[in-house]
């Protein structure tokens, strides 16, 4: 059976979206799949005014009901799943409280900047025997062919894997710009006010390097091709090109050795790079040296390439095309819950990014390798 | 006029063959191999009228026919080609790694500066158009602060993977160098801080790693990464490096270069390369350097910095710890 006919007349699944705070990729992506429908949206009462104006708009988007209580929606939603996507420190909380409820749970990234919180999602998904997906973008059409090779065994074991992983968008001032006297610029202020281009990715009170909001990505690439966890990093971080990374002491650049388990080892680069930086979203490869070969894969492939005159110039230039990341994460959850099988990325894996995460900011921070917890 | 010795001809010797019209200011005239046959058959197509099996024959039978030695020898005789040349008078361009340890480099730069000669690295990859193209856009500001080098060298070993052979020297001080160079260059500075991994892929019982990965750190929050794989199977090899500045990227990337050739199954890429116009621009700095009786633009201060971390480099790498920089000197911390 293929994967689009293994959702033809299958149960739908009604969600709970609990909380939308961020450019709402996530709750629009699971409803992009015919086999779930958002139902209701959620929050806390005690969430500050602009987390309820931001959830009662994509209610009204969507033409479903926002409750400000979300064990309420919960039990009067008759909801089966869970999609959180609030600020970052709150997308652990939420997620125990679904599982608890006997929902399964999509979650946004990061899974948290708090191993402990991870430890309480992974312990809640598994009591309860609930599913659970961290969102990622390993169905990205370059993603999926690296895979095949790698699976087709073109290239032999693979041994070594790196990925790089730059967004080339802006962050507010440039780093140098705040002049004498100025206040150091409000960490969630400034993700509330980048909400308009989306570059909001770590909303939340707490303050987060890219290492933290984006470094799922390229390390459940890693981990999804390799199938091998982290063992010990060795990074460098710095805030090298925004004013906000260097008053809130994050990075915004980072290069991380991995060292893997069976003997594989790899290497990150991550950075917010600016939009001047690169045509596109960023330049996003991943080299996997195997024992018979090798291979390099642009991440953002297929493309077209548009120009045109008075182009807006942060329009991106190359365009991607035939993008099923979202369905395909969303066939990959419908068939865990169909099967009782795991899901690309599972709490488990989740957790192990987010310790690999910490680790490699300890690194960064002290200039020694870090054990992965 | 340049005079030209040659010392070494074997696999690379070839590279210096198209430049012979191109260089106005030298000319090959004499050449040096232990295998005479090998010797006369580079000779003839240098033009050059003087051939011997060792260097120091060289000098004692027509040490009057150049004025500067190119060593493209094998590390093991380096650093005594370089003191017999210095000791004569004779300039030197020598093949990275000036050394294989920061004293034998010393003791290089020291006898070429008692006798009063130049003495250059060959460090070809500074002068490929890539990188010079990348080190102009550093070097103008246009990429802002340098914040991050990312180089992916993947070559197969000579003979293939299974014949594959360690030749017994530290892939670091013998590969990875010149990516580290790189870095330096790029960063015009020392990294303060050296992690190394590496990993024995095609056998076992390879003395060293055939892959190495290099983690630099460098002042003011910079970083390189590199990694040097000599596992590919025989055929092409892959080269990437990219920097990332505070208002800019470059990249120069084998992938951006990548033609398409159709002949039915699978279309293959096939690499637009750059030849070999970076041996001859490395050649015409040498002998421009001493023409004009200047530093040549990679000294032989800047061949002991990267020999210095390469060194560290290896040291990290049996350590598994990371090496910091602490007074001119690196220690494991």
């Amino acid at each position: 059976m293929s994967l689009s006919e293994r959702s033809v007349d299958q149960k739908t699944f009604r969600c709970a979206v609990l909380s939308v705070v961020k450019h709402a990729y996530v709750p629009l992506g699971v409803a992009a799949h015919p086999r779930f429908e958002p139902v209701v949206v959620a929050d806390d009462p005690a969430e500050p005014g602009w987390v309820h104006e931001r959830n009662e708009e994509f209610a009204a988007q969507l033409g479903i009901p926002y409750v400000r209580d979300v064990e309420r929606a919960l039990a009067d939603y008759d909801a089966q799943v869970a999609v959180v996507s609030s600020q970052a420190e709150r997308h652990c909380d939420l997620s125990v409280r679904a599982a608890n409820a006997g929902l399964h749970v999509i979650q946004d990234k990061p899974m948290s900047t708090n191993i402990a919180e991870c430890d309480r999602v992974v312990e809640a998904v598994e009591k309860n025997g609930v599913q659970f997906l961290l969102w990622n973008r390993n169905f990205l059409p370059s993603v999926i062919q690296a895979r095949e090779q790698i699976v087709s065994g073109a290239i032999g074991v693979p041994y070594a894997v790196h990925v790089d992983f730059y967004f080339s968008k802006d962050s507010g001032p440039p780093k140098g710009s705040r002049q004498l006297g100025d206040p150091p610029i409000d960490w969630l202020t400034r993700q509330i006010e980048a909400h308009s281009d989306g570059s909001d990715g770590g909303v939340g009170k707490e303050p987060m390097g890219e290492l933290e909001v984006e470094g799922i990505y390229p390390l459940g690439y890693i981990r999804m091709l390799t199938g091998a966890g982290v063992t010990r990093v060795f990074a460098r971080t710095a805030a090298h090109f925004h004013q906000v990374n260097v008053d809130n002491d994050i990075e915004d650049l980072a290069t991380v050795t991995l060292e893997m388990e069976r003997g594989l080892l790899g290497s990150l680069c991550i950075g917010r790079i600016g939009a001047a930086s690169h045509p596109d979203i960023g330049e996003i490869k991943i080299h996997v040296l195997g024992s018979k070969g090798a291979l390099v894969i642009t991440e953002a492939r297929p493309e077209v390439a548009i120009y045109y005159r008075d182009q807006p110039p942060k329009e991106f230039r190359d365009v991607r095309i035939a993008n099923q990341n979202d369905f395909l994460l969303m066939e990959d959850f419908a068939h865990a819950l169909d099967t009782a099988g795991e899901t690309i990325l599972n709490a488990r894996i989740g957790r192990d990014i987010c310790a690999t995460v910490l680790a490699a900011v300890e690194s960064g921070r002290t200039g020694r390798p870090v054990d992965v917890e | 006029m340049i005079r030209l010795a040659l010392v070494g001809c074997g696999p690379g010797a070839s590279a210096y063959f198209p430049f012979l019209s191109r260089l106005p200011n030298a000319r090959f005239t004499a050449v040096v191999d232990a295998e005479r046959e090998r010797a006369v058959h580079v000779g003839r197509t240098l033009d050059a009228t003087v051939d011997a099996d060792s260097l120091q024959q060289l000098l004692s039978r027509a040490a009057d026919a150049f004025d500067a030695v190119i060593l493209h020898d094998d590390h093991g005789h380096r650093q005594q080609h370089i003191e017999l040349a210095a000791g004569a008078g004779k300039h030197v361009l020598v093949r990275t790694p000036l050394a294989l340890s920061t004293s034998a480099a010393d003791g290089a730069i020291a006898a070429c500066a008692a006798a009063g000669v130049r003495l250059m690295v060959g460090q070809a990859l500074r002068f490929l158009p890539s990188h010079q193209t990348v080190k102009d856009s550093v070097a103008a500001g246009k990429l802002g602060a340098a914040g991050l080098v990312r180089i992916h060298r993947w070559e197969c070993p000579e003979g293939g993977l299974t014949l594959a052979q360690d030749t017994g020297e530290s892939p670091l001080l013998s590969r990875a160098i010149r990516e580290i160079d790189l870095a330096n260059w790029l960063f015009e500075t020392l990294p303060t801080e050296v992690y190394s991994v590496g990993r024995r892929e095609s056998s076992d019982n390879l003395p060293h790693p055939d892959y190495v990965q290099v983690h630099l750190g460098f002042p003011d929050g910079g970083m390189a990464i590199i990694d040097d794989s000599q596992t590919l199977p025989q055929g092409g090899d892959y080269y990437s490096l990219s920097v990332i500045g505070s208002t800019g990227a470059a990249y120069a990337d084998d992938h951006h270069n990548m033609n398409l050739l159709y002949r039915g199954g699978t279309p293959t890429a096939i690499r637009s390369g750059e030849g070999l116009e970076h041996i001859r621009a490395q050649l015409a700095e040498f002998v421009a350097s001493i023409q004009e009786e200047r530093e040549p633009a990679v000294s032989g201060s800047e061949g002991r910095q990267a020999v210095l971390v390469a060194e560290a480099a290896d040291a990290s790498l049996q350590a598994g710890r990371a090496a910091r920089l602490v007074g001119g000197r690196y220690e494991l911390v």
